[in-house]
């Protein structure tokens, strides 16, 4: 309950290209694995919003359609900006974690 | 067959992105629906992420044209609504009268450049009134500001006008008789109503009999007076709401030089900036009323009167909700405007 209160905490541009830095996925995959990574599950308003912000920054590309689907792969520039995020990230993360551990001890 | 709640969702997107996502998005839905998965939800997400994108425009290609429009759409809704909204709101502080004990304080000094001395009929002539409380000069001034506001924020717009419509003229484009046609419609609707001022006038009676109360005209055809009075304020009405229409159209389609858009961008700010002052001294108009009846209680005053104190409340909620539109169409062209100066080499 308390951690439903602190609000969602997963950027969905990170989430995209985290999903893609797996390979190349069409929109339904995507999803998919998003929902298996973390539990949430985007519409496709959120998702093809994300894309198309991400398609315009050149962090992703489309492949060519597959049938009615088309997929679409993380870029150099993509993969960058997720390193440096999760960097980011990371770092607050270990803090946070050796100060829980301080708390825990005192 | 296709999913109509999701067509209607899709529909709200623009044609750029419709053109490049909608087939996928299509196909996705289907999978997410077969899944077991709202249609309602689903829909819902869509419109949701439609409106983001009209918002932002993020994502939407670098191209002049897009860019043009957009910045001529945001320029149109950030003053249009003006023209709806701010005679409504003088329709709404309705006629102001002062009020004492003494009796109805005249007002000739009530004017927007006028002394402030206040006077009451005695038996002798004119005398002193008493005076207007703090509240009820608050009132009074933010009367005088509402006024200079609002013909103030009518000359920007009709400077805007004019530059759209030599914009209009300007330009090469295939349908610019159409736009222009469309950018007139305002002084189509005066002209209108001008030709029923002149026909009331000659069709009008203008001799009168006259025997205490009852007053006969001795010339004319008072029925078509009437009838014709009627018909100008049904056009009056109508015209400027359907000018607000035509040039909001006119503004959307016209293809004009970047000179004209920079100028409707500098128009659209300025525009959102006097709405949100009308705003303020509306508010600050309303606040006065009511204060003004706890500071006369306290010693002899003379009282602003109003007519239409009831519509204060919804008023200042409408003017809220579009000032704030106004505002925000207002910084969309200006993101617009630079994206077009900054980043798209015609």
């Amino acid at each position: 309950m308390a951690s439903k209160r602190l609000g969602r905490t997963q950027d969905p541009t990170i989430l995209v290209l985290t999903s893609l830095s797996g390979g190349p996925k069409h929109g339904y995959a995507v999803i998919k694995d998003i929902e298996s990574m973390c539990g949430v599950s985007f519409g496709p308003g959120t998702l093809y919003g994300v894309l198309t912000r991400l398609e315009q920054e050149g962090m992703v590309e489309p492949l060519p359609t597959e049938g009615t689907r088309r997929p679409y792969r993380i870029t150099a520039t993509g993969a960058s900006v997720l390193r440096e995020r999760l960097g980011v990230t990371l770092a607050v993360a270990d803090v946070a974690f050796r100060r829980l551990g301080q708390l825990g001890a005192s | 067959m296709r999913d109509s709640p999701v067509e209607a969702a899709l529909s709200c997107y623009p044609a750029w992105w419709r053109d490049r996502y909608a087939d996928e998005v299509r196909s996705l839905s289907a999978e997410l629906r077969s899944d077991g998965r709202a249609a309602s939800r689903i829909t819902f997400d869509l419109v949701r992420g439609a409106l983001r994108v009209r918002a932002s425009a993020e994502g939407m290609p670098r191209v002049h044209d897009l860019w043009a429009t957009r910045t001529q759409l945001s320029i149109a809704v950030a003053t249009l609504p003006w023209l709806l909204v701010a005679p409504l709101v003088l329709f709404a502080m309705g006629t102001l009268r002062l009020h004492s004990a003494a009796g109805r304080v005249f007002s000739p000094q009530l004017t927007l450049i006028g002394s402030n001395s206040l006077e009451v009929m005695g038996r002798h002539g004119p005398v002193a009134a008493p005076p207007l409380t703090p509240a009820g000069w608050m009132v009074v001034d933010s009367s005088r500001a509402l006024m200079v506001l609002f013909v103030g924020t009518l000359l920007v717009l009709v400077v805007g006008w004019g530059r759209l419509i030599g914009g209009i003229a300007d330009s090469n484009a295939p349908q610019r008789r159409k736009a222009a046609l469309l950018a007139w419609a305002p002084v189509f609707a005066l002209l209108a109503d001008a030709g029923l001022v002149v026909a009331r006038v000659m069709v009008g009676p203008s001799r009168y009999f006259s025997s205490g109360r009852l007053v006969v005209p001795l010339n004319g055809d008072p029925t078509a007076a009437h009838a014709l009075v009627q018909t100008f304020w049904v056009v009056a009405v109508g015209g400027w709401l359907v000018s607000i229409v035509c040039v909001s159209v006119a503004a959307g389609r016209a293809e004009v030089a970047r000179s004209d858009l920079r100028f409707g961008r500098t128009v659209s700010v300025i525009v959102s900036v006097l709405f949100a002052m009308l705003l303020a001294a509306y508010l600050t108009w309303g606040i006065g009323l009511v204060v003004q009846a706890r500071q006369a209680a306290h010693g002899t005053f003379t009282t602003v009167v109003t007519s239409n104190e009831d519509l204060w409340l919804p008023m200042v909620l409408l003017l809220l909700f579009v000032a704030a539109l106004s505002a925000l169409a207002a910084r969309a062209a200006v993101r617009s405007w630079r994206v077009i100066s900054v980043e798209i080499v015609r």
